[in-house]
């Protein structure tokens, strides 16, 4: 063969293609309503006002949770499915103390704000604990054999045995829990209004409760706490080389291990106060809470760019913003889609999120 | 001599559980049973070489089997039928067990002595037991008083959808998390062209073609834009689009679209919402005329047909330029675009001629109980058809149909019936604090949560392993790119 | 003799760090050509870049009078580059002839609903491919007997025919071969040079190496290029790279560079 033969090359770029799509998607169905959106909140900015501070609420729970999928993703890679459902397990926890404490709206405040506090340490130590005792019993082992859909199904997994347990939780009617799982199993918990309700704002027509104020102030303290922690302390530092190169860090005497557990435990920590926090907030838990809950804090965390802790935090606050905004501009009903809707553009439109770099993918 | 007595044991455990669980003459169902799964697993786990050994390795088999059957039986009759109030009845249960000892041995012992044959007498002689098994299992449900048929069709339409879901996860091993999506978009579109919604009413063989296109675009539509994503965001991405389905048909049913200040569309009824699409349109054949809902058998054999054609179709692909390149993909990605596959348009495939096998389904379905409504497809139908993949093993069919029996007859029959004879049980006790316990739908979750993780764990290549796995030692990275 | 592959000025750069920088390279059609470098020297950037893994930060690359910038893996195979990997990128749990049958897969024609109904051209087309395939693995001398083999289970150089195999079945003008002797041992070193010979011979195939193995580069190439640091340092027959004091420099190091050209003096003398 001594010729050259040029073959014909046709090329399908179905990444633009796929781009394309929903540009024009998005385009001809969203284009309209938001128009019609921006207008209704220009003409009402006391409400907008209001929905953007529940949006901050939001976003302070759901930051915390992003944090969880974040820090685990960073290290392992791993979507940690069951992530929102430990929050729920978290809510579920703290409920039962609150229950055993017999702590009501009628607890005088020099014994309630204490005892909160520990149960909020003592939720963050059992959620902690539980995702800890996950990894090493069903992701550890799955993770040297080198695919990824194994662990991630082995998650899918355990956030179904978790929901099941949050379901079975219900039936837990000691007498020392002075009856706050009610008497169905599976209906919605409530929890006593225990956070104080007064509005700051009063007298504005905006609303931003005591309560909002506690929220927020817990989670900041908690994500400043976790940002010092990271970047400033041995094990934290430990534990940013673990997520840049797991063969180097080992070889410069990390123990990989214990600082991919470290993540499971500081991710765990930070969805049971989380769950805590959002049951105190809107005084209901219920089995199946976390599937939501899941859904948004993961693409919080995606649209920080996963892996980046300050984008975890940009994320939930955005996606904290956005569901609020939804919730009064568009339905409650479609606040999923909407979330999700924005999941998939940005996976679609720049995989590595706000904050998240893109200079070398890993292979 | 250890392998072929645990697995006997495999039958003896399915028919004692069934035994146990469904009382009646279902005892002789079980003794069928148990001889089946027998006559599968005891050759799987040692080869037989002559027709002498087999049948003597049947009948040890598909003994231990039948004991263990009989042991159900009796259990069932004599210590729990009374407490729960059916009088013990000394000739039914000898029925029961003669019925169990009659039917299962021989099939056991048949089957071993197929399973010595080479290998295309083989497959012809399996084909032909299992056919006469389901041929007749409609008259030896009527006959044996079971009533199981009402479950055994939607058992089909679960497996048939696992079939197809095997394509996208199994094959070119893309985790897609919103499969049941597709039953769903099938079954409506189905709904919309052959039912009074719209006034459009087509028959129902021309409808299910409509279904099958349907979803197979809205699969192109989903996949163009995601499947250059990483695996995990595809999981993810398709989840999402799994929960949208269900909302945007929830929510479709006052649709209003003005384009500028013209309205297009005035508070119009797209999906019927809440209430769904009711009544659809039923099958009609000469002789038979209009499929009846009181008489299922005609249902049956349509599901069965669909199932086996799809069945031969999918292995048409799986041994063709196609299936190989899905396997390359799935094994690496990177060298199989390397080796002139384009990765992007292969996977767009899988996932059409997934969604068109779940329209399909979801045709049937609609059409069976005449009615479609929002809420049947959410996220748990999904997690549960990837359990019946990947319990049976992923990429092989006759694992998949495994896992699908087990996983739907533990849902749908051994859950629903456990927890009623608990329940009779508990009352009969007089212990209170648990009877409001419902043990059907308050461990469904764990069910297939804890399938997957163990799965995961423990035989990561599913019950039975693919050909191409089977081969060789049973490894965990059967399933993926190590990208 | 027409060049099969031109590349200009072909630079990338991963965040701030150059992997390979302004390369020009000419690849003779008919020729083997072998790349080499020390490690790090950016040899498999620059494969990953004519095969399309990776897009060039600047240059042009032109194979066969066709630019591949820009272009996915599988066009890029299809215009007729083939390619082994330097660890070898098998597809595990597919036996050795469907291993090959992927190789085949631009050059076959068969659609879903051609499959579907099992039409004879596609029968025919599935034959046909299935005794190239046997005849591809008699080719590169893997055992007949092996090829219904999982090929995980392959001893380790079969594995690396295999792959070769696997790269001739996309029917390839040039061959890219990244290591082909990585881990072998003399002997099957050397029934590899032949087999790399026979390619050029007798199918024409024009070849291009990536090896550390520098008795098998300077015997069998006809040109060799010189990477080091992402820089071509040299380029030019075999018998002008051994003596090429910057080669020597870049293997060696300063001071044995050096002390070369101190022997070869005193040699000399």
């Amino acid at each position: 063969m001594a010729t050259l033969r040029p073959r014909a090359i046709r090329t399908m770029p179905w990444r633009l293609l796929g781009q394309i799509a929903v540009a024009i998607f998005c385009l001809l169905f969203l284009a309209i309503p938001f128009v019609e959106m921006v207008k209704s909140m220009i003409a009402d900015p006391q409400l907008l006002a209001r929905q953007l501070l529940i949006g901050v609420t939001n976003g302070a729970y759901i930051a915390l949770i992003a944090l969880g999928y974040t820090l685990v993703y960073g290290i392992v890679e791993l979507i940690n499915f069951a992530h929102g459902d430990l929050y729920m397990l978290g809510a579920f926890f703290s409920l039962s103390l609150i229950g055993t404490f017999s702590l009501t709206t009628e607890t005088p405040w020099v014994v309630r704000a204490p005892i909160l506090i520990v149960v909020l340490i003592a939720t963050m130590g059992f959620t902690a604990g539980l995702n800890m005792l996950v990894d090493r019993w069903a992701y550890r082992r799955l993770r040297g054999v080198g695919s990824r859909m194994a662990s991630l199904i082995s998650a899918i997994g355990i956030s179904f045995v978790f929901q099941n347990l949050g379901l079975l939780w219900g039936y837990l009617r000691f007498p020392f829990m002075h009856g706050v799982m009610g008497s169905n199993a599976v209906a919605p918990k409530s929890f006593p209004a225990l956070l104080p309700s007064v509005n700051l704002f009063a007298g504005t027509g905006v609303r931003f409760g005591a309560k909002d104020l506690i929220v927020v102030g817990v989670s900041v303290v908690l994500l400043i706490g976790l940002y010092l922690f990271v970047s400033k302390t041995r094990l934290g530092k430990a534990m940013r080389a673990t997520a840049q190169d797991r063969d180097a860090a080992a070889l410069m005497g990390i123990d990989v291990n214990r600082t991919i557990s470290l993540a499971f435990v500081l991710g765990g920590a930070l969805a049971g106060a989380s769950g805590m926090l959002v049951g105190l907030y809107n005084g209901t838990a219920v089995f199946d809470m976390g599937f939501t809950a899941g859904l948004r804090s993961f693409t919080a965390a995606v649209l920080g760019g996963i892996g980046n802790i300050v984008g975890a935090m940009l994320g939930g606050l955005l996606i904290g913003i956005i569901s609020a905004l939804s919730d009064q501009y568009i339905s409650t009903k479609w606040t999923n889609a909407v979330v999700f809707g924005i999941l998939v553009i940005i996976l679609v439109f720049r995989p590595t999120g706000l904050l998240g770099d893109d200079t070398v993918q890993k292979a | 001599m250890n392998t072929r007595i645990r697995s006997s044991l495999i039958g003896g455990v399915f028919g004692f559980a069934i035994a146990l669980i469904s009382g009646g003459f279902a005892g002789i169902l079980a003794g069928l049973v148990a001889g089946l799964i027998n006559g599968f697993s005891v050759p799987q786990a040692e080869p037989l070489n002559n027709r002498a050994g087999a049948v003597r390795q049947g009948l040890v088999a598909s003994l231990i089997a039948s004991v263990l059957t009989i042991l159900g039986i009796v259990i069932r009759s004599v210590l729990i039928d009374p407490v729960i109030g059916t009088p013990l009845n000394i000739a039914s249960l000898l029925i029961s067990m003669i019925g169990a000892l009659i039917l299962g041995i021989p099939v056991c012992v048949i089957m071993c002595v197929i399973r010595t044959e080479p290998p295309a007498r083989e497959r012809i002689g399996l084909a032909i037991v299992i056919g006469i098994v389901l041929v007749t299992y409609p008259w030896l449900d009527q006959f044996l008083n079971l009533r199981f048929m009402n479950e055994v069709i939607p058992v089909l339409v679960f497996i048939l959808m696992a079939l197809g879901l095997n394509i996208v996860v199994g094959y070119a091993g893309l985790l897609d998390l919103g499969y049941a999506a597709f039953f769903a978009i099938g079954a409506y579109a189905a709904g919309m062209v052959s039912s009074p919604h719209f006034g459009i009413s087509l028959s129902f063989w021309l409808a299910i073609w409509v279904a099958a296109a349907v979803a197979a675009l809205f699969g192109v539509i989903l996949g163009s834009p995601t499947l250059p994503l990483r695996g995990d965001y595809l999981a993810i991405v398709t989840l999402g689009f799994g929960e949208i389905v269900p909302i945007a048909i929830k929510n479709l049913d006052k649709v209003t679209i003005h384009i500028w200040n013209y309205p297009l569309l005035v508070n119009f009824d797209i999906t019927g919402g809440t209430k769904g699409i009711n009544p659809i349109n039923r099958p009609w054949l000469p002789v038979i005329g209009e499929f009846s809902p009181s008489a299922p058998t005609p249902w049956y054999f349509l599901i069965l047909g669909i199932m086996l054609i799809s069945i031969f179709f999918i292995s048409r692909l799986r041994n063709s330029r196609l299936g190989r390149a899905w396997t390359a993909l799935r094994e690496d990605e990177l060298a199989a675009g390397a080796m002139g596959i384009n990765t992007v348009n292969v996977k767009l495939l899988a996932f059409a001629i997934g969604a068109t096998v779940s329209g399909l389904a979801g045709a049937f379905y609609g059409s069976y109980i005449s009615a479609i409504f929002p809420e049947s497809f959410r996220f748990d139908v999904s997690v549960m058809l990837l359990c019946m993949v990947i319990l049976g093993g992923l990429g092989n069919m006759s694992g998949v149909i495994l896992g699908g029996i087990i996983i739907q007859f533990a849902d749908r029959l051994f859950l629903p019936q456990f927890s009623t004879v608990v329940q009779k049980l508990i009352v009969a006790s007089g212990n209170v604090s648990l009877r409001e316990v419902n043990f059907a739908s308050d461990f469904r979750l764990l069910l297939f949560g804890l399938t997957l993780v163990l799965m995961m764990i423990l035989r990561p290549q599913g019950l039975v392993p693919s050909g191409r796995a089977a081969r060789v030692m049973p490894t965990a990275d059967a399933e993926v790119s190590h990208d | 003799m027409t060049n099969i592959l031109e590349t200009c000025g072909v630079t990338k750069q991963f965040g701030g760090l150059t992997a390979v920088n302004d390369v020009n390279f000419n690849v003779r059609q008919g020729s083997i050509t072998s790349l080499i470098g020390p490690n790090g020297a950016g040899k498999t950037t620059f494969f990953n870049m004519i095969t399309g893994l990776y897009v060039p930060t600047a240059g042009t690359i032109t194979f066969a009078g066709q630019s591949l910038v820009g272009l996915k893996p599988h066009d890029v195979t299809a215009a007729g580059i083939g390619r082994t990997f330097q660890n070898i990128r098998l597809f595990a749990n597919m036996t050795a002839v469907e291993n090959v049958m992927v190789g085949m897969h631009t050059r076959m024609r068969a659609g879903v609903l051609g499959i579907l109904a099992n039409v004879a051209g596609v029968r025919r087309e599935e034959a046909a491919s299935r005794q190239k395939a046997h005849e591809l693995l008699d080719y590169v001398g893997l055992d007949a007997q092996r090829a219904d083999d999982v090929s995980k289970n392959l001893p380790y150089g079969d594995q690396r025919r295999l792959e070769i195999a696997r790269a001739l079945a996309t029917d390839p003008q040039l061959l890219l071969l990244d290591e082909p002797t990585a881990g072998m041992n003399p002997q099957e070193t050397a029934e590899l040079t032949q087999l790399i010979r026979r390619i050029r011979d007798e199918r024409g195939i024009t070849i291009l190496l990536i090896e550390h193995d520098m008795k098998l580069v300077m015997d069998i190439s006809e040109a060799i290029t010189v990477l080091d640091r992402g820089t071509k340092i040299a380029e030019g027959l075999p018998s002008d790279i051994r003596s090429n004091e910057q080669v020597i420099e870049a293997y060696l190091g300063r001071g044995a560079a050096a002390m070369a050209q101190k022997q070869a003096q005193q040699g000399g003398a």
